[in-house]
């Protein structure tokens, strides 16, 4: 067997991130199906709120949903790309023993099971917090008791939905990657690079041109990177700016599912990193290239990328509050703009480069921790 | 000049401790061709790792002039190799996402060498430069590997079985730029192998057999690469 249970295990980020995502979507999406049963009871003078109530559910479960969704897909097919990368043998092997790739990939229908585990119990979390939700959505009294409701096809459609087009999707895209002929997989035939592109400055010092081919050859951890500091910026500034306009247990949601996608990002993607380099890094310490050298010219270029990632965010969490505001008050008179947050963008860029500097010194640590005679160890 | 005292080295638990050097001694002076040569399992590698400092031996000195590598913090051991030694492997570890070029300037730029691309022409790559590894034979990347070893302008170079995945043919030209280069630079060059043929190309041989030099010998005269059998 080619795929272990460890393996699966392996993907406990992906399960921790569809946990949120599954979680978040439940609990609005059936508030929005419960509320919008009652709609007939609601006295005038409640419309405004069921209205924004209304809104800000679809617009909270779209975005985080979208966002956790997208992002968990994303790792998980990286995370297909390195398991097949790092078996090329094994499973050339295999398909020169006539294994076929339709029966190999059929094994990567696994991977549905690691969405699962997440969804059932963000579902479960989900149905447990309802009450204390309810209750609080309906602070004001303006609208009638709202009782909850068990949904069984939303209940399908955010756990089983999503498992099966995991499960199809990760076996779709293994097939993609077996296709290959199996001396390619098993290295005898090196996939053929494209011919170096003609640049003017192509006498860059090496250190510079190693920060520019990892950044290049390896887009996938740029991506998520880039994507982590997006969403510390554009849920920490999102969760400031909605205590005022709504309630604080929007805002706390918002920054818990900020904060965790955006570390357990980082976390995963760093650690791919340097998992990916370690024998470029092991031979630039054989060859006399420092500690700082090495971790610079491997970590330094993704600093850019974090920070593009996070001056997106800021413009994001921007216009979609003033969308969503623009939209909800629409109808009435004498309120103000929503004004982009000086503060809080302050706020959290302060807590994000002393954060995000901490953690690359501690991988930087971990290269300098490795031997170079690791190299020589396989 | 190399100077290397009492070396011992062990790999293992404090249980199941097995001794893989036994206390060697021996010089190495300056400019001099040493093979190291022994059956597999002999301690070659190990050797070779702890007198270029690549490991830390478990007691015992090895003196470059008047420095104790041993004694050296990971830092200074750092910039030690960085000065001084040039390694050569038999696998040639070059960076799969860099051109031939870029390679050797890793090499060159640690010695602000700005005459690498003469060292390209001098290993015979001079139109395979912009090519990236995965599209140059075996006995082209170790002409690379060689490039960027010597780009660095080292005093000692080290190679561990530098020929051992190649076949007679690119393993005798590698060889043969080696010993050329070695002439026109005047490096030290301490290279394993087990290949008694590749030893008569040596000015000294040093004979390893379980983790003791058993001999020490000179050649009279050296063979060139196209002399030796294989
Ligand atoms: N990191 C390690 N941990 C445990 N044992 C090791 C380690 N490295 C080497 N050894 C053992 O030390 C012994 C000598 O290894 P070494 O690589 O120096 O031999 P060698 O003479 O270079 O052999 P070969 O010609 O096969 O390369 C071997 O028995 C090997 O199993
Ligand atoms: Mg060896």
């Amino acid at each position: 067997m080619i795929i272990e249970f460890r393996d699966c295990i392996r993907l406990f980020g992906i399960s921790v991130i569809v946990c949120l995502a599954v979680f978040v979507c439940t609990i609005f999406l059936n508030y929005n199906l419960d509320i919008t049963a009652a709609e007939e009871q609601i006295a005038p003078e409640g419309r405004v709120i069921y209205e924004a109530l209304v809104m800000t559910g679809k617009a909270v479960a779209a975005v985080s949903g979208g966002c956790l969704a997208a992002t968990s897909l994303v790792m998980l097919l990286g995370y297909i790309r390195s398991f097949i990368d790092a078996r090329a043998k094994e499973l050339g092997v295999l398909k020169a023993l006539g294994y076929s790739a339709p029966a190999i990939s059929r094994r990567f229908l696994v991977f549905g099971a690691a969405v699962l585990a997440g969804a059932v119990p963000g579902l479960f979390f989900a149905y447990c917090y309802m009450p204390a939700f309810y209750a609080r959505q309906n602070e004001t009294g303006l609208l009638p008791d709202i009782r909850i409701r068990f949904h069984p096809e939303l209940s399908a459609a955010l756990t089983l939905l999503p498992a099966a087009l995991f499960a199809l999707l990760s076996m779709l895209y293994a097939l993609s990657l077996l296709k290959k002929p199996p001396l390619q997989l098993l290295g005898k035939t090196g996939e053929s690079r494209p011919a170096p592109r003609r640049r003017t400055g192509t006498d860059r010092p090496f250190l510079k041109e190693l920060k520019r081919s990892t950044l290049r050859d390896q887009k996938l951890f740029a991506f998520l990177i880039g994507f982590s500091a997006f969403c510390f910026s554009s849920m920490t500034q999102m969760s400031m700016s909605m205590k005022d306009l709504s309630s604080e247990s929007f805002s706390g949601m918002i920054l818990t599912i900020g904060l965790l996608l955006a570390f357990l990002t980082l976390f995963l993607s760093l650690t791919g990193v340097v998992k990916a380099n370690s024998k470029p890094i092991a031979m630039l310490k054989v060859f006399g290239y420092s500690r700082a050298e090495c971790s610079r010219a491997i970590l330094g270029c993704y600093r850019p990328v974090a920070l593009a990632g996070f001056a997106l965010g800021s413009v994001y969490q921007y216009v979609l509050l003033r969308l969503t505001v623009t939209c909800i008050f629409a109808d009435y008179e004498g309120i103000p703009e929503f004004q982009f947050s000086l503060r809080a963008l302050s706020i959290s860029l302060a807590a994000f480069i002393p954060v995000y500097e901490l953690i690359m010194h501690g991988y930087a640590g971990q290269i300098s921790r490795m031997s170079p005679k690791s190299i020589m160890l396989e | 000049m190399i100077e290397i005292k009492n070396i011992v080295k062990s790999y293992g638990t404090r249980k199941n401790k097995f001794q893989i050097l036994k206390n060697i001694s021996a010089e190495i002076s300056g400019g001099d061709f040493v093979v190291i040569l022994g059956a597999s399992g002999s301690g070659k590698s190990t050797f070779l790792n702890v007198i270029s400092g690549l490991e830390r031996p478990d007691s015992g000195t090895v003196h470059y002039g008047s420095t104790d590598i041993t004694a050296l913090s990971d830092a200074e051991l750092t910039a030690f190799r960085r000065e001084t030694v040039g390694f050569i492997f038999q696998q040639y570890y070059l960076l799969p996402n860099m051109t031939v070029e870029k390679n050797v300037r890793m090499g060159a730029d640690l010695s602000g060498n700005r005459d690498y691309l003469s060292i390209i022409d001098a290993v015979g790559l001079h139109d395979r430069r912009k090519k990236y590894p995965s599209e140059l034979s075996g006995g082209e990347q170790q002409r690379v590997a060689v490039a960027r070893a010597l780009a660095k302008r080292p005093k000692v170079l080290f190679l561990d079985e530098p020929t051992g995945a190649l076949d007679e043919e690119t393993g005798r030209q590698v060889l043969d730029y080696i010993c050329r280069l070695q002439k026109e630079y005047g490096f030290t060059i301490v290279m394993v192998t087990h290949n008694a043929n590749i030893a008569e190309m040596a000015n000294t041989v040093f004979k390893m057999n379980s983790g003791r030099i058993e001999n020490i010998y000179r050649n009279e005269t050296q063979k060139n690469a196209y002399e030796i059998g294989w």
